[in-house]
Order: C-alpha cells, then structure tokens, then sequence
C-alpha cells in the first residue's frame, strides 16, 4: 500500500476549507511554541533568582510565558482559516486604550527592571530618596517599601525612586561625621585638640585610615572652634559619634576645659551711675 | 586555660578569670576580663567547654572578616623570599561541645582594638589593625594577648618592593596553640601593588594543636581562599 503524505495534508477535515495539513501546522506551531515559552520562561526565573522575591519572579515569568504563548497562537491561528484582521484593528484599539490606561504601571515596571538591575539600593539599605529617609524593606517589581526611621510604612513608587536623587548612606564601607566643639578662649586649643585626638584614638570604630583630624576651625564670637572629622564603619558611625561626643566633652571637662558660655563686653561713654527715683524728684 | 574542659574548673591569670562552677546541680560559666564580664548557666550532661584562640576580628563587635598587621616599612629585592616574624591580636573564644554540635559560648580578649580601612573608601574593606614589630626569629608573646605570625613574604616581581602591612582573610585563618599562640601565613607580591596572602595549615612549632574556627563552629559555608591585596601594601 502505497502512503501518499501530499494527499493526507491535503484531505479536507470537513470544517470549512482546513486541510489535515493546516492542522498539523497549527498544532507544530502550538507545541513548539509553548515548548519555546516554557524553555525561556524557566531560564528568565533562573536569571532573577538572585534579583527577585519569589511572588515577583513567578509573576513575570507567567507575563512572559503568556505574552509567547498568544503571540504564538495568533502566529498559528491563521492555518485554522480564522481571519485577525478584525481582531487587529480591535487589539489596536483596546492596545492604545489600555497603553494609555497602564502608561503609569508600565513605567513602574521597567523602572523596577532598571533598579533590580542596576542595584542603587538593596534590602536593609539607608536611604533618602524623594524626601522619604528610612531602610529599604523590598524592592518589588512596581514599588520600593521602605521603612522610615519612626517605623512607618512607605510605599514609592519606582518610577519616583528611578528618577529622584537617591542618596544611599551604607553604599561605602566607611562615612565620615564631624563634630563643632567650642572652647573659651582661656583655654589652650592644643590641649584640647590633644585631648580630643586621644579620646578618638582609644575609641575601636574611630578608624585608624582615613586618619581623624581635629583642628581649630573659627575664632567665634565665644569661643574657639574646634572641629573634629572622624571616619567609622557605616553600620556602626552612629554609636560611634554618640559615645565619642559625651566621652571628648567628658574629658574636656575633666581638664578643666569647659564649653563657653555667650558673652558680650559693653563699653558706656559715661561711668555708670545708680540713681533711684527720689533723686530725681 | 586553652584546652578542654569535662567538668568544674577555675583558671585565673591578671586581669582574666574564666571559671565553671556547680551551684545547686546547675552548672554555671562565668568570665571576667579586664572589668567585663559574662556569664550563663549551662544545662549539660555529656557535653564538654573547648576553650581555643580563635580569629581577632570579633571584639568589641563582629563588623569584619579581616585582619591588618602594619610593621616597619621593609623593601624586597625582586625574586626574593624572605621569612620574618610578627604579633597579631589574640582573642580567646570558648565553644560548647556535645556528641554532634558544637556552639560558640563567649569570645573575650585583653587589650584594646582598633579598626582600619583598606583601600578607598568607596570600595574599600574595613579591617581590625594591629601594629607589630618585625623581627627575624620568633618573639617572646604576651599570652592570651598576642600571638606569633610567621610571615614568608616573596617578591615574584621584578622591582623592589616597599611592604609595611598585610591583609588576611579571617576566615582562612589556622591557628595553633600550645604554651603560645601562632599561625603560618605567606605574601605573595604579585605585582608593585597587589599580593596574594594565605594561611598555611601547619603548626609553627611540632606539638601545637589547631584551635577550632569560629565559622565552622557558627556552620558558615566558606570558600578557602587566600586574599588578594589589591590596594597596596605600603
């Protein structure tokens, strides 16, 4: 018995003019085409694994098994006879309707792309960005939460983060903080900034490189002014600047060097003279 | 005091007083050093305390994994090896240890710390700093404050080189003990401003047993790998 594939292919399958053939290529289009979507959908959730939260990653990679799949079935429909012009011009239509609709999300989401990207920020990062001070929570696909440091939620949204000043103060290892300290003037400055760098060299965080400086900054109206710059592990400066400030100020006071009170000389152009009222009745 | 311990013990020595004690049937660790002190009741039938060196970059608070000796600024002729000795921190760590597990109780240390920054600021790496002096054979150290760290530097370049610090990986770190504290370690410089450093896993002295490490202790997967001074070592 003679197998004649041209035939088959052409035999009608009795629903409009659809030949065997045309349903072959359809299902061939079909199978391929979600075998594709399935390939690149688990290397997609492969690649986010490090960048995204679970919920996030299941969701896009989902978008994007979808977006394949209909692009594939609208590629395959044609085999089954099924005019998409109509279908076109309506899917134009809703496309423009609904692009205007989701212009927003859409730029949240590529925003949130560009973020998990390019790392700016990470989770249990210090941030100030658009006005918003806090640690970061999440960094989620359409929006950033953030904590603020009076423990308010705060959700921004990414766009906003993409395109603001963000200002990340744990990105480098180390940040540097200073103190203004104000002595009288009858009080020796190199004392006190001998004391001061001493008081900063028994502290463990006070780094040793970049090296502390303390020096006179301003012969104020008071006082003299001294300021200290000192570099700390970003985890830690806080404490660091706190412990340091009440020990150098303990220290000065235990040497007799003190804070100034303010104080201002006034030079009359006649001697002063207490007078009452009876003198001058 | 480095050892293990079964049961009741005392050991005094300065500033440091490390004891167990059996108050009531409970068993009660208690430590003081230099005006510090710690202490917790242990429940416990089988298990046994460890007390060891352990690596420095733990004291007053666990902020790195690095350690920075600086020494006299030394200059090495190209091709040249050189062995030399130096002191590093000792911090005492004290590990609870039953049939399968093995939990770090207390870390202490005499003297004072001091933290560094290794390269710039942007990238750089916060490391513990120590000052050592440089000497040819091995110093007599204060025990239970420092230890010995042989240091065979080797100049693969061809340009003299000014060496006056190096840069280890904690946890890399191998650390013996007997009467005293030391670890093997090598520069590589492989270039005017990179090294590679590295612990050798040998005893500085035949004898000396190995300390247990903090991060096998606190089940923390590393990679053994030596460090790469890519910021200079001078």
């Amino acid at each position: 018995m003679m197998f004649n594939a041209t035939a088959i292919q052409n035999m009608p399958t009795g629903v409009g003019a659809i030949t065997v053939g045309d349903l072959l290529w359809f299902v061939i289009i079909i199978v391929v085409g979600v075998a594709i979507a399935k390939v690149i959908s688990i290397n997609v959730r492969r690649a986010l694994t490090e960048r995204l939260p679970k919920n996030e990653r299941e969701l896009l990679t989902k978008v994007i098994y979808y977006i394949i799949v209909i692009w594939v079935v609208i590629i395959a429909l044609p085999y089954l006879n099924v005019d998409l012009s109509g279908l076109l011009v309506a899917g134009g239509i809703a496309g423009l309707v609904i692009g205007f609709a989701s212009q927003s999300v859409v730029s949240n989401l590529v925003s949130g792309l560009f973020l998990m990207f390019e790392h700016p920020i990470k989770i249990g990062d210090n941030i100030n960005v658009a006005g918003i001070s806090g640690s970061v929570e999440d960094v989620r696909i359409l929006s950033t939460i953030v904590k603020t440091y009076d423990g308010i939620y705060t959700r921004i949204p990414n766009e906003k983060v993409f395109t603001s000043n963000i200002t990340n103060y744990v990105h480098n290892a180390v940040r540097r903080f200073e103190y203004s300290i104000r002595i009288r003037y009858e009080d020796d400055a190199d004392t006190a900034i001998r004391i001061t760098k001493g008081v900063i060299a028994t502290h463990p965080f006070a780094l040793k490189n970049p090296a502390p400086s303390v020096f006179v900054d301003k012969i104020g109206e008071n006082g003299i002014n001294l300021t200290a710059r000192i570099w700390a592990p970003t985890r830690n400066w806080w404490e660091v600047r706190v412990e340091l400030l009440r020990e150098i100020v303990k220290k000065l006071e235990e040497n007799g060097i003190d804070i100034p009170y303010p104080q201002r000389t006034v030079q009359f152009r006649d001697d002063l003279r207490v007078t009452t009222g009876k003198e001058e009745e | 005091m480095f050892g293990y311990y079964n049961d009741t013990f005392r050991y005094e020595v300065g500033d440091i007083l490390v004891e167990t004690e059996r108050i009531d049937g409970l068993l009660t660790y208690r430590r003081r050093c230099e005006g510090r002190a710690f202490e917790r009741i242990l429940v416990s039938k089988t298990g046994r305390l460890i007390i060891n060196p352990v690596e420095p970059v733990n004291l007053p608070k666990d902020i790195t994994d690095f350690l920075l000796v600086e020494f006299s600024p030394m200059f090495i002729e190209p091709g040249a090896i050189q062995t030399i000795y130096l002191k590093f921190p000792v911090e005492i760590g004290v590990f609870l240890e039953a049939a399968k597990d093995i939990k770090v109780l207390d870390i202490f240390g005499a003297g004072s710390q001091k933290y560094t920054l290794y390269g710039p600021p942007t990238n750089g790496i916060i490391a513990r700093w120590y000052r050592s002096a440089v000497y040819s054979e091995i110093p007599s150290v204060e025990r239970f404050r420092e230890g010995t760290l042989e240091l065979s530097i080797q100049n693969t370049t061809r340009e003299w080189v000014e060496v006056s610090r190096v840069v280890f990986k904690s946890v890399n770190m191998k650390i013996y003990y007997d009467d005293t504290v030391a670890a093997v370690t090598t520069m590589k410089i492989v270039s005017p401003t990179m090294a590679e450093t590295n612990f050798v896993d040998t005893p500085l002295m035949p004898g000396m047993t190995r300390s247990i490490e903090l991060y096998k202790a606190r089940k923390i997967p590393v990679i053994e790998r030596g460090y790469l001074m890519e910021w200079g070592f001078s």
